[in-house]
């Protein structure tokens, strides 16, 4: 017999609690709704006595990872009536797991576009904190990139508040895109 | 005719911003992750670049009391001290206050990251309870 509405969306809850998750959004993001969960996540934390320094350090990583989202995802609808609206699809995750605090993005990405991605992640991936810390004033002092809008110094960003070397991964679809994570603990 | 005094107030995701170049005093306070950087920051920096093409050796006074700020503006801050720097060296005395909690390693650091090739710029890290003093 078929799982009725209930069934299904409280086996999905579980599913989604099962993996210590605390907030998940998949859809269209903007800036709008990247203020507000940033603002639900840092009283959500405060509520539950996370130390200043952690919430500082989770708060930094979503702000960068939500942007690139918003910034680079290759499904995106941009609007321009005299103020930019830019809704790009992906997805965020925000969870706890053996004590730490994750953030899982999640977003797909021109073809095109994963081997220069896929080697500055490969790159700082093999660096240590001092190696991270070097590399992000490396790049506070230079011009940004044509056409990256900050995503080089954003990774770096993200990199450097992990508490272990970042995660992630590529799947490619039929298409001319591809779908991208980046999870971080902190 | 130069801008004497840029103000901004804050909002919830951008600072206060208050460049008094008339007095001397330039400070920017509270939070920094603006959803569009180049809209808040841009003439922002323009206004400090027109200012110190001006020759001068007025004291130039900066405080910066951000408790949090993105990538993104990292890079305009880093333009602003690129600025302030270039002025200190034709001889223009420029103090800048970094302040910052003391439980706040991130921000301490960040004030590391800034001020490592500052010459001619006074840079000092303060305490953020020292602000009124």
């Amino acid at each position: 017999m078929a799982a009725t509405l209930g069934q299904e969306y409280a086996a999905f809850k579980r599913e989604l609690d099962s993996k210590g998750i605390i907030f998940s959004f998949s859809g269209y993001l903007s800036e709008g709704i990247l203020f507000s969960l940033g603002e639900a996540l840092r009283e959500k934390m405060t509520l539950e006595d996370a130390d200043g320094p952690t919430v500082r350090r989770v708060f930094s990583v979503f702000v960068e990872q939500m942007q690139n989202i918003i910034r680079y995802s290759a499904e995106k609808i941009v609007a321009n009536d005299g103020r930019t609206i830019e809704l790009s699809a992906g997805m965020v995750t925000i969870g706890m797991e053996g004590g730490k605090f994750f953030i899982v993005c999640g977003n797909t990405v021109r073809n095109g576009d994963v081997p220069r991605l896929r080697e500055r992640l490969d790159f700082l991936k093999g660096l240590d904190k001092d190696g991270i810390k070097a590399h992000y004033r490396e790049q506070l002092r230079e011009a940004p990139d044509e056409g990256s809008r900050g995503a080089t110094i954003g990774l770096i960003e993200i990199a450097r508040r992990a508490s272990e070397p970042i995660e992630y991964d590529f799947a490619a679809t039929d298409t001319d895109k591809t779908f991208f994570c980046l999870k971080v603990r902190i | 005719m130069a801008t004497e005094r840029l103000t901004i107030p804050a909002t919830p995701r951008t600072p206060e911003i208050d460049f008094d170049f008339a007095s001397g005093r330039l400070a920017l306070r509270g939070e920094s992750y603006p959803d569009d950087v180049a809209t808040l920051f841009g003439p922002v920096v323009a206004a400090l670049r027109e200012h110190l093409a001006e020759p001068s050796d007025a004291p130039l006074h900066v405080a910066i009391e951000l408790v949090y700020f993105n990538s993104s503006s990292a890079k305009v801050l880093m333009t602003i001290f690129q600025l302030l720097e270039a002025a200190a060296r034709q001889g223009r005395p420029v103090t800048v206050d970094w302040y910052c909690d003391p439980d706040d390693e991130t921000m301490r650091e960040f004030g590391e990251d800034f001020s490592e090739d500052l010459e001619h710029v006074a840079f000092s890290l303060r305490e953020a309870a020292d602000r009124d003093s």
